[in-house]
């Protein structure tokens, strides 16, 4: 229980609706996170490698979500800034988020919070923490959400892997 | 008994003058996903040319494009997978899909896997299996990446599938083969006729496990990409002799399967199964088989 609590702390640091999980499902599998339904539990065995949808991991005490995740919550009312196509790209590429490149915000604009980084049809890329209260910040070229992590990462993991 | 001469030799005496092939790349929209049309018009308006694959419904090839697709966004969010269009047909053959109890039993790198989620709308369960730990991670980020959520994931080699004790509906049987010259210019030089002979075994085998734990009239598909009629029409009839399962009729491109190999006759049925000899895709085998109840 300890463990998924760390997975619902990371949820509501994006004041996301309690609703994104059913923790009754929730499955651990060493250090990694699945949300099954009621007929993979009927079928699964304990000695499985990955189950329904991935929810991520945890190292130490931090978590790492999962683009399955990230993408339940985009679905809910949560923390959230949708980004031009140009901001989109570049940050799937890993870079940040400047000011310009915001098309609007759902949620918290305050320094230091999660928020979940969506393109301009709601699709979500990634995540990241806003570095300054984006309301006042009047420089447009400045950096407001520091990626965290985003979609990309499954080509690094490809590109790793070789 | 190996080299390009050998093979082609082989080729010609089933039927088919070897030429050299250029693969088309091909996608297939996941549908669960993303709506078709709306996939479509994201990528062209990027410049990417797409040709609809005549008989697959989400299947494209890629005529022409500027990026790599496989690092698009559309990509990266799991609206499409990068799938030759010869390896989209097995999961599209079983009769029914939705709600039902699958088993994929070389399940890794998982294109199959997803394609089959797609067609089960996230619904049933699918068991992929795959023995080598390192392809599950390809598999899982796979998995992760299309959105899948029916899958439950085990490392385990097909050939001990009894040890889940389950009963599967359908079987995909996408077997562990030697490949085609069309996807690796070295095959001719690296395959000799013994790889042939002990992949033909491992079929075997896993066909033999299949078997067991599928349910009385569940469905089989077996599919290989290679040309070589050990792995394919000679295994499928040793199987509907020695295992108590018929070849159903499929509807999918291709050439009948070959009744006469090297001048041994095979059963008629065997003519249910397909062949597609390299060009516009890869080479490739496919069949469906019944269990007898």
């Amino acid at each position: 229980m300890k463990k998924v609590r760390m997975l619902l702390d990371f949820i509501s640091r994006f004041h996301a609706a309690d609703t994104v999980l059913d923790t009754d499902l929730v499955v651990k599998k060493e250090n990694r996170f699945f949300l099954i339904n009621t007929e993979l539990r009927l079928h699964i065995q304990k000695d499985f490698f990955y189950a329904g949808a991935y929810l991520g991991k945890a190292k130490g005490n931090v978590f790492f979500p999962s683009f399955i995740l990230l993408a339940m919550m985009a679905e809910k009312k949560t923390n959230r800034v949708a980004v031009d196509d140009k901001g989109a790209w570049l940050f799937i590429c890993g870079r940040d988020i400047f000011k310009r490149g915001i098309l609007n915000v759902v949620g918290s604009v305050r320094k230091g919070d999660y928020t979940l980084v969506v393109n301009r049809r709601m699709e979500c890329l990634g995540f990241g923490r806003i570095t300054r209260n984006i309301d006042d910040e009047r420089d447009v070229k400045r950096v407001v959400v520091k990626n965290i992590s985003d979609v990309g990462d499954f080509l690094r993991r490809e590109k790793s892997k070789a | 008994m190996s080299g390009k001469e050998f093979f082609i030799r082989r080729y010609e005496e089933l039927g088919w003058t070897y030429s050299d092939v250029e693969l088309k790349p091909s996608i297939r929209i996941n549908a669960t996903n993303a709506k078709k049309a709306e996939v479509l018009e994201r990528l062209e308006s990027q410049g990417i040319r797409l040709e609809k694959v005549p008989f697959l419904d989400s299947g494209y090839w890629i005529l022409e494009s500027e990026f790599s697709v496989g690092a698009m966004a559309e990509y990266l969010l799991g609206l499409y997978s990068i799938q030759e269009a010869a390896a989209q047909i097995p999961a599209t053959l079983f009769s029914e899909l939705k709600q039902k109890i699958v088993l994929d039993a070389c399940a890794a790198p998982g294109g199959k896997t997803v394609q089959l989620a797609d067609l089960m709308e996230n619904t049933g369960v699918i068991v992929a299996l795959d023995v080598k730990r390192l392809r599950l991670f390809a598999l899982s980020n796979q998995l992760e990446r299309c959105r899948v959520r029916n899958a439950i994931v085990y490392q385990l080699d097909a050939r001990e599938a009894t040890r889940l004790n389950m009963r599967f509906d359908c079987v995909l049987l996408d077997v562990p083969c030697s490949g085609n010259f069309v996807t690796d210019k070295e095959w001719f030089k690296r395959r000799t006729l013994k790889d042939v002979e002990r992949n033909a075994e491992l079929q075997r085998q896993i066909l033999t496990e299949a078997v067991r734990v599928v349910k009385a009239e569940g469905e089989i598909i077996y599919s290989t990409c290679t040309l070589e009629p050990e792995e394919n029409e000679l295994n499928i009839d040793w199987a509907i002799k020695a295992l108590d399962l018929e070849v159903e009729k499929i509807d999918c491109p291709g050439q009948n399967g070959l009744t006469n190999v090297f001048g041994t006759e095979l059963d008629a049925s065997l003519a249910d199964c397909r062949r597609t000899w390299p060009r516009e895709t890869q080479g490739f085998f496919v069949c469906k088989l019944r269990k007898r109840a």
